[in-house]
Order: structure tokens, then C-alpha cells, then sequence
């Protein structure tokens, strides 16, 4: 009995092989529906999202309007595939500006230590005691008139801090071990170690807080949009079709229902999918 | 000068590190010599020094909160206050180094061969072809078997002596005059521990290198040094060739190191003799010998005042000890 069970679990072996599950495939799906949405809406079969139609106001889902119009009589589907445009532009844009000088300056940071890192994560410490909403809200406020750009740049350099200390500390994991060391005595420059040695090994980590980030920026985004301070109606961002939604609630609740869900499903899966990435690193790295 | 021919010239290397409770001189002036093609062992307690000593050596000090004096010649570069893109150019072609853990030494997710390719390409500028069949070629001379399919493994899929063969390739990759090997066997079992020691040996006679072996385990030196350094609380207490020190020893200390290792030749469920006490700290060392604390030989003057280096009767051979062990002392090893 006892060999047996020893035979079966050693024939086991090769097929214990890691999966990521189907629900991560849904939700890796789900997200590049949306993305492809997003960049191909004009050339999609999608109604116009600004096209006002007075016959058809506060319509619920039907045929013709797939989840229904506004009070202005738009189709409402048209809209959140439009608004998804300016979720995932300033998304990726700031994350762009976040992680291109956050993630340098916190692997710096924890390579070389010393003054420079001292001063630094003080100054990033210093910047991350605001709360990240209010110090956007207080400069966008001023700083008009609103673009895509400056709201990227304004969110992105929000960003910078947390995405240092990220970096910062899942680099410290590594830059005192000895292959760090190793590397350093075979000649390798700074630079080569933290490239070629350190940056492959902080990956795993800096792919799920992207997701992460990304998600906590669409959130952001949706908020200042839902306060007035994201992209100029009548173009639509999910924030700003609940923003609309508000004041005529009671007579059409699904214009607030559908944008919230689809601001809520993808960041479902994308919370799900950093999760699930990070899960399966972490157990292949405890095998080493 | 017979300074010149020696590949590795150490005079009175000193590494005392600023702590807040005061400085700790962790090597408290070192001086010794190294020739090609030999084999030098350093050993010592936990504690003894011995392993800053061979950072110290290959200029691996931390780069605040330490001091370094004193002067490290390592074929004609001196080491001690050159600048890190100085020691660059001699990390990895003149002194390489094998370190403790396998487990960590190398990069974990880099496929080995990889890791070997790299100083092939950037320092010896070869192309990837020539770097991949010199990489393998490395693999082969360690021992690896089939290093062709282990080119593209990563180190996880490696057993712990494997490892220790890859970190070993990575090191030989360059060629370096001088492999420092800080206690390479002490992360792997017995059986293996002898093979990785064999292995360096005769990689040592085959490359022409020398190597310095660093461990807290007489047994490993025994037959595979030349010369044996035996330290405490960082300084060096007695030195010669290993048969000098293992035959003829002066100084309590190794006498009561060797005590302290098992031998084959022993009747079974014979007590191993431990050295009472402990290391003393180095932040308040006693102004005499730092070992009379624990020395059954100390009299006043071991307390009072530190013994110097002391040649011996034979050759090469020195001690610092005021009382030390008669000639006739001690049975061949």
C-alpha cells in the first residue's frame, strides 16, 4: 500500500504542473475585449457616442440600444466603450510616468543606499503623507483648461512615490545577496548588475503592482471625473457618465448601473489577474 | 625583494569597522604572503576574522562606516584605497571568488550558462558563439555532466553541488591568478563536500592558480593547503606550512583547534575537547594575548602584553605566543 502510494506520487510529478485557472484566462479576455474596444471604437460597428436622439430618451436596454440611452437620448453602450478610452489612456500614461521614474529611482535607491537613498525615500515619504486624490484634486483644480495630458502628468507624478517604495523594497530583497555580489567581483558595472541581475528578479513584482496601479488609476480617474475634473463633457469617461447619471437617478438607474459595472468588472480583473501573477511567482520561487 | 614573484603580498592589513558602540577592528593587522600555484588556508573560529579578511583582500568592504589600512599587493595592484572602477578591471581576470551558499550565489532566474557567458562577453569581448562553447567547455571541466542540455537549466533544477560546480565554472571563467574560496563546502553534505574540494585541487594544478581556502573546518585544509594561517579575534596567531602547523604547533590555540576536530583514529565515544569560554569581544579587546582568557597556559604577561609573530624553529613557520608549546609537542597529523 505504502509503495504504492509512493509509485502514484512520483508519477504525479511531471503533471503537477502550474496552472493559472480559467477564471485568470476570463479575466485576461475580459481586459483585452476592453482594450480592443478602446482603440478600434471608430472603426467598430458602435453607434456614435455623442449623437444626441431626442425620440429615444432614458430608453432601457433594448435592440436598437443595446443598454440604453441617456437624457440626452445616447447609446449608452457606445459611451462606455468610448469612456473606456480615457480610463486606460490615462492609466497607462501615468503608469508610463510612474514606473519610468519611480522604478529607476527606487532600484537605484536600494542598489547604492547610503545619502542618496536617505534623501530620497525621505522626500518620497514626504510626497506619499498626502493623500494622493486631494493633492490631484487641488492641482487640477487650478490648473485649467483640462487635457488628457495634464491629467496623465498630474496622476502619473502622483504615482512616482508609491511606485518608488515598491521598487525600492523588493530590490533591497535582493541587492545584498550573494549573486549580487558575485556578479559585482566578476566586473560587472552597476549598471549590469542592476539590469541584468536584479531587474529580471524584481519583474515578477513590478507586473502585478502595474495591474495593480492601473486599476487604482482608473478608480482615480473615475473619481475626479465623477468631481468635474477629468476630460471636458460632452466626451465620456465611465466617472463622468455617473456623474451624469446622478441627477436623474430615479427615472433611469441603469445609466448609473451599467458605467459603474464596467469600471467594476475591470477592475475585477485586473485586481484578479495581479493576484493570481503574483501567487504563481511566489511558488516557483519557493522551489529554488 | 622577493616581494615581486609573490602573487598576493598582505603587510599589516588592518579592517576595523565604525560601529555605534565604537570601531571593531574585525582584522587587526594582518601581514603574509602568497606564491603562484599554492594553496593557503585560513582558519579560525566563527568570529575570527578570517572571512572580512578575504573581502578585505579581494576589496569587498562596504562602502561606509569602515576602515581599511595597511597594504594588499595583488600581482602588483594594490588593492587597499583604489577606486571600484580600478578594482573592476581586476575582479574576475586576477581574483575571483567562490562563495559559501550555493543556494544564493546564483541568479535565480538566469539560466546558468548565461551567467558563466556573461564575463566571457563583457570582459573578454568574445561573441556568442565562442562564448557558449567556451561556457560549456567550463561546465565539462567542473564536472557538470552532459553541460551541453545543463547550458539552459536554471539553478533551481540543480542539485546543491551542482550549484556549487556552476558558481565554481562562473568564477574559473575569467581565468583569475588567485581563487578566494570563503568556507566553499560549508552549505553542502560530507560526501559532497569532499568532491567540490577534490575538484578545486586539481583545477588548481591543472589552471596554474593559487587559492586560498577559507574554512572553520581543519579537516578540509589538512591535505589540500600548502600553508595554513590559524586565526583569532583578527589577528593572525600562528602560520606555517600545514605540516609545521598540524605537526608542530606552538601556539595553545591550534593546539586546542585541533583537539577540537574528530579523528578517524580516535577509539569511538572519545569526548572532543572544547575550548572553554568564548571568542572575547572585539570591541573591548584585553590589551594582552586575546586568547589567555581561555588559555590553560596563560601566566601574567600573557595578560598583559600582546605576543607578536615569533619565526619558529622551522623554516617559515612563526608564532605569537609567550608560553608557547615545547618543539617535541604535538603527533604528525
Amino acid at each position: 500500500m505504502y509503495v504504492a502510494e509512493v509509485v502514484e506520487e512520483h508519477h504525479d510529478r511531471p503533471e503537477r504542473k502550474k496552472r493559472l485557472g480559467i477564471l485568470f484566462w476570463i479575466c485576461v479576455g475580459w481586459i483585452a475585449l476592453n482594450v480592443v474596444g478602446a482603440i478600434f471604437a471608430n472603426v467598430l460597428p458602435i453607434q456614435n457616442p455623442l449623437f444626441q436622439n431626442y425620440a429615444t430618451v432614458n430608453a432601457g436596454p433594448s435592440l436598437h440600444h443595446f443598454l440604453g440611452t441617456d437624457d440626452l437620448g445616447r447609446d449608452i453602450f457606445a459611451r462606455i466603450v468610448y469612456g473606456s478610452r480615457v480610463s486606460i489612456e490615462v492609466s497607462l500614461g501615468a503608469m508610463l510616468i510612474g514606473f519610468g521614474l519611480g522604478a529607476p529611482l527606487g532600484m537605484l535607491a536600494a542598489y547604492r543606499r547610503g545619502k542618496f537613498d536617505t534623501i530620497l525615500t525621505a522626500v518620497m515619504y514626504i510626497f506619499l503623507a498626502f493623500p494622493a486624490i486631494i493633492a490631484t484634486i487641488a492641482v487640477l483644480s487650478f490648473w485649467t483648461p483640462r487635457s488628457l495630458l495634464k491629467i496623465i502628468i498630474v496622476v502619473g507624478i502622483a504615482s512616482i512615490p508609491l511606485v518608488y517604495r515598491v521598487i525600492r523594497s523588493a530590490t533591497m530583497n535582493f541587492a545584498t545577496r550573494d549573486f549580487v555580489i558575485a556578479a559585482k567581483v566578476q566586473g560587472a558595472t552597476d549598471r549590469r548588475i542592476m539590469v541584468k541581475e536584479l531587474l529580471p528578479n524584481i519583474a515578477p513584482v513590478g507586473v502585478s503592482f502595474l495591474l495593480i496601479g492601473i486599476a487604482t488609476v482608473v478608480t482615480l480617474e473615475g473619481a475626479l471625473a465623477f468631481l468635474g475634473l477629468s476630460v471636458n463633457p460632452p466626451t465620456p469617461s465611465w466617472g463622468n457618465m455617473i456623474n451624469e447619471s446622478l441627477s436623474i437617478l430615479q427615472q433611469n438607474p441603469w445609466l448609473a448601473i451599467f458605467p459603474s459595472l464596467a469600471m467594476c468588472l475591470f477592475l475585477l480583473c485586473l485586481n484578479f489577474i495581479g493576484d493570481r501573477l503574483r501567487a504563481h511567482f511566489e511558488v516557483s520561487e519557493a522551489k529554488l | 625583494m622577493s616581494d615581486v614573484t609573490k602573487l598576493l603580498v598582505v603587510r599589516d592589513l588592518k579592517t576595523t569597522f565604525q560601529t555605534p558602540s565604537g570601531p571593531l577592528p574585525a582584522v587587526g593587522g594582518v601581514t603574509f604572503e602568497l606564491g603562484e600555484n599554492e594553496t593557503l588556508g585560513i582558519v579560525g573560529e566563527s568570529g575570527s576574522g578570517k572571512t572580512v579578511l578575504s573581502r578585505t583582500i579581494m576589496g569587498l568592504q562596504p562602502r561606509r562606516n569602515v576602515e581599511v589600512s595597511g597594504s594588499v599587493l595583488l600581482n602588483g595592484f594594490e588593492v587597499v584605497g583604489a577606486s571600484e572602477e580600478a578594482k573592476r578591471a581586476i575582479w574576475g581576470l586576477e581574483v575571483a571568488m567562490v562563495f559559501q551558499d550555493p543556494m544564493t550565489s546564483l541568479n535565480p532566474v538566469m539560466r546558468i550558462g548565461k551567467q558563466i557567458d556573461e564575463i566571457l562577453r563583457v570582459r573578454l569581448g568574445m561573441d556568442r558563439h565562442a562564448a557558449k562553447a567556451r561556457a560549456i567547455e567550463l561546465l565539462e571541466l567542473v564536472g557538470i555532466p552532459s553541460p551541453t542540455e545543463r547550458y539552459g537549466v536554471f539553478p533551481g533544477e540543480l542539485s546543491g553541488g551542482m550549484r556549487q560546480r556552476v558558481v565554481i565554472a562562473t568564477a574559473l571563467a575569467g581565468s583569475p591568478k588567485l581563487l578566494m574560496a570563503d568556507e566553499p563546502t560549508t552549505g553542502l553534505d560530507v560526501t559532497i563536500q569532499a568532491q567540490i574540494l577534490n575538484l578545486l585541487q586539481s583545477l588548481k594544478d591543472r589552471l596554474q592558480m593559487s587559492v586560498v581556502l577559507v574554512t572553520h573546518d581543519l579537516g578540509v585544509v589538512a591535505t589540500r593547503t600548502s600553508r595554513i594561517i590559524v586565526m583569532y579575534a583578527g589577528r593572525i596567531v600562528e602560520m606555517g606550512t600545514t605540516r609545521d602547523v598540524f605537526a608542530h604547533h606552538r601556539m595553545p590555540y591550534t593546539r586546542a583547534l585541533l583537539e577540537g576536530s574528530p579523528k578517524i583514529s580516535n577509539p569511538s565515544h572519545t569526548r572532543l575537547l572544547a575550548i572553554p569560554g568564548r571568542p572575547p569581544n572585539l570591541l573591548s579587546l584585553p590589551p594582552g594575548c586575546a586568547f589567555a582568557a581561555r588559555c590553560a597556559f596563560a601566566t601574567e604577561i600573557c595578560r598583559r602584553e600582546r605576543p607578536e609573530l615569533e619565526p619558529s624553529l622551522e623554516d617559515g613557520h612563526s608564532f605569537a605566543c609567550w608560553n608557547p608549546l615545547p618543539v617535541t609537542q604535538g603527533a604528525p597529523a
